[in-house]
């Protein structure tokens, strides 16, 4: 049988053309600049909740930031227990968003959502327990969202849009009451 | 030496097909990925643990750290309705029709995502102070120098490339699986007048 010569390189080159394809798009994240993830986890110390500056022409953790939303981020780390997330202020504009070191958005909250302005979440990896130390009384966790992370670090980031153009220092004050860092466990049974 | 001549033929062209459209469908995106409708660009995906690598790659080019789609849906615009680039050497009016979620917000950036320095220090329109008509749109015009109704300043620079975004937090209506949809025809529409 004979075989097609043109056909061969063209057969060839297409399989080697999807590889390379391939190749680059896998590896393209591996390769990108320094993500948003990478930038707000060095702002500060870990399971520490820091206000970002609001956004404004070469004031921008991120690019493509809103400029009419309020930021405020922790970075946490749940090697040596849960981690708490409390804001006090919140209103129904509000999101707080849960993010693995790889950007994904594995869990949000909506200030909607919620029947009080006072938000209290515990992030814990699926082994942890987060049974708080000396309370017996289980109702009250019943207003504690319990956060599954799929890893052990991770970025908070909570959103606050503005609403009306006295929203700003509205915004700002109330992200000045959220707070993120470690929770109390229970280590013995009495 | 003739087959070596082939083989480094074919390697190149491989090379150059398989860059090419892995930049093409990460950069652009793809039907597999993106929702595209007049200017109006939005990858549905994004912020996802399950995207697609595309998705992914994407989202890693952009440095952005984007909500769901069940959360919030994200719309980007480089053109106007014509299809020509977004430039501060033009002026547009940009019409928009209610939108049914909970907040949203249309801003103005460069052509690296940089907010434009402008002296109102205006660089966006939200949901809770653009000035809207009787019959609930929003006219907003994107010009180097100031205009009645909503000015959103395209900066003192001329040529400069720009990006619309338009961000739709917590949007009423869901499908199935509680992604946020916004009919195409309520995207603001992006209409070029005078350039310079």
């Amino acid at each position: 049988m004979r075989v097609n010569l043109p056909g061969l390189y063209i057969a060839l080159g297409l399989v080697l053309a999807g590889l390379i394809h391939i190749v680059a798009v896998l590896t393209l994240p591996l390769l990108a600049p320094r993500n948003a993830q990478a930038r707000l986890a060095e702002l500060g110390p870990v399971n520490t909740m820091i206000q970002l500056p609001a956004p404004a022409p070469g004031r921008q953790v991120m690019p493509m930031i809103a400029p009419d939303v309020r930021y405020a981020t922790c970075h946490f780390d749940l090697a040596n227990g849960p981690v708490r997330v409390r804001a006090r202020g919140a209103d129904d504009l509000w999101l707080i968003a849960f993010y693995t070191p790889e950007g994904d958005n594995f869990y949000t909250v909506a200030g909607s959502d919620m029947k009080t302005n006072e938000i209290d979440m515990v992030i814990s990896t699926a082994d942890q327990s987060v049974a708080e130390a000396d309370v017996d009384a289980p109702e009250a966790f019943d207003n504690i969202v319990v956060i599954n992370s799929p890893t052990t670090e991770g970025i908070v980031l909570i959103r606050a849009p503005l609403a009306g153009p006295s929203g700003a220092a509205r915004a700002e004050q109330a992200l000045k009451t959220t707070s993120c860092g470690p929770h109390s466990v229970a280590r013995s049974s009495p | 030496m003739r087959t070596l001549g082939y083989f480094i033929g074919t390697f190149a062209v491989a090379l150059v097909l398989g860059i090419g459209s892995a930049w093409y469908m990460i950069e652009r995106g793809s039907p597999l990925t993106t929702v595209k409708a007049g200017p109006w660009e939005s990858w549905l995906s994004e912020g996802n643990p399950h995207a697609d690598p595309y998705t992914k790659a994407h989202l890693a080019r952009s440095g952005r750290l984007p909500l769901t789609s069940t959360a919030a849906r994200y719309f980007v615009a480089h053109a106007d309705d014509q299809g020509s680039s977004l430039t501060s050497s033009c002026e547009y009016l940009i019409i928009g029709s209610p939108l049914n979620a909970r907040w949203w917000s249309l801003a103005v950036y460069d052509d690296y995502g940089a907010l434009i320095d402008n002296p109102s220090g205006r660089h966006s329109f939200n949901s809770e102070e653009a000035i809207r008509r009787a019959d609930g749109t929003f006219h907003v015009t994107l010009a180097r120098n100031a205009r009645p109704e909503n000015w959103l300043p395209s900066g003192t620079e001329h040529r400069r490339g720009l990006t619309l975004m338009l961000r739709v937090y917590g949007p009423r209506d869901t499908d199935v699986l509680g992604i946020g949809q916004i009919p195409v025809e309520r995207l603001p529409k992006i209409e070029r007048g005078a350039c310079e």
